[in-house]
């Protein structure tokens, strides 16, 4: 029976031969401590280096090769984006945020912000805004 | 009368009450599946998936409304999982037109709700019934575990034939791709509120209930575009007939 160890949290599961799960459903289901905001590919919270089976992990999917960019070739996963089929296992920094700021301090994307303003804003408001911004 | 089950004991008996219900062994499925459907017939379906999955954060609120300040945990599931569909990035809706403009149909024909069939119909107006008048861990499990918990294994089936015998490309399909991971954790969050606070026997019943409810609208929603949209042209359901009776037979309808 397959095992995903997630070594920081000192947390081991088994699952079904033949079963590939979702690596942060697993964390999730069983107390893994694994960080994750989003669990959509977007925030990077839940990234994990493969210290082992990374052969046992699905490919990157397009959410992920974009999100990872580089840290994909160290070795870093987002466990809500991989599958599991085999042997694995993972570590993290505890402490870690998602790897772009404005997930961090801001509480819309910029994409979404510029909806609700259009929105809920009238032009003129929209257009103080603006004035105000290129004053400073 | 029933006894309280114990978390792992519930857990089991909500996975059941799917089984045999899943949507991904209806026909229209199946023909996803094998390669049998053309882009017509994606139209059709993003016509009718856009008013069945595009209310789903109003579905979320109506149970926020009725979710309790002291369950912080459910009210905090619920906010994220409807600023997912909405704001994170993308609409999720967006990515559905996205699609649909890909099989030749347009977003005033996918918006338009004189597009849907009956049977969509209904399940849209049983989702808002069940998010607007059931306790919240009753409509989130009938919801979510009942409903959202399904869509993985739904789109894992069906995402690679996209790319593979459709010709899609990564861009228009990328609906499914998200949603092939994003509902595993919606789920699996679906599933602890569930387990947390149907504390009663009752509850328990209730959301047993509503989960097979919801499990057997899904799965008459997606027979119902084989049958209104695609049996005109591949005939009655053929090579996925048997697995459609087998269902429709445990369902008591077929």
């Amino acid at each position: 029976m397959p095992t995903i160890r997630f070594l920081t949290s000192g947390c081991a599961v088994d699952f079904p031969d033949g079963d590939d799960v979702n690596m942060l459903r697993v964390a999730i289901r069983n107390e893994c401590e694994v960080p994750y905001r989003c669990a959509s590919g977007n925030c990077g919270t839940d990234r994990v280096l493969v210290v082992e089976g990374a052969e046992n992990l699905s490919p990157p999917r397009k959410r992920e090769r974009e999100r990872l960019g580089a840290l994909l070739d160290q070795g870093y996963r987002l466990c809500c984006q991989t599958y599991a089929s085999g042997d694995v296992s993972v570590q993290w920094d505890p402490a870690q945020k998602a790897l772009d700021d404005r997930w961090v301090d801001k509480a819309l994307p910029a994409a979404a912000n510029e909806r609700l303003q259009r929105r809920w804003l009238s032009e003129s408001d929209t257009a103080g805004a603006e004035r105000a911004a290129e004053a400073d | 009368m029933t006894e309280l089950l114990s978390k792992d004991d519930f857990r089991a008996a909500l996975e059941d009450a799917i089984k045999g219900r899943e949507a991904k062994n209806a026909s229209f499925s199946l023909a996803w599946a094998n390669g049998e459907l053309s882009r017509d017939h994606f139209a059709r379906w993003a016509e009718n998936h856009y008013h069945y999955v595009g209310p789903f954060a109003d579905y979320l609120g109506y149970i926020y409304a009725n979710t309790p300040d002291h369950a912080t945990d459910a009210k905090d599931f619920l906010l994220q999982n409807m600023y997912e569909e909405e704001l994170s990035d993308v609409r999720h809706t967006d990515l559905l037109i996205r699609f649909a403009e890909a099989c030749g149909t347009t977003r005033e024909r996918v918006t338009d709700p004189r597009n849907m069939n009956a049977v969509t119909r209904g399940l849209q107006g049983w989702c808002y019934a069940t998010a607007m008048r059931e306790h919240f861990a009753v409509a989130t499990a009938a919801l979510v575990v009942g409903l959202e918990s399904q869509v993985p294994a739904i789109y894992r089936k069906q995402y690679p034939p996209l790319l593979d015998k459709y010709g899609f490309s990564e861009e228009d399909t990328e609906f499914f791709d998200l949603h092939i991971t994003s509902d595993e954790v919606h789920g699996e969050r679906g599933y602890q509120i569930v387990l947390d606070y149907a504390d009663t026997p009752e509850l328990q019943q209730r959301c047993l209930d509503l989960v097979r409810a919801g499990a057997e609208m899904r799965f008459s929603y997606t027979k119902a575009l084989y049958d209104t949209y695609v049996a005109s042209d591949l005939g009655p359901a053929g090579t996925s007939k048997d697995a459609d009776d087998a269902d429709l037979l445990s369902l008591g309808t077929g």
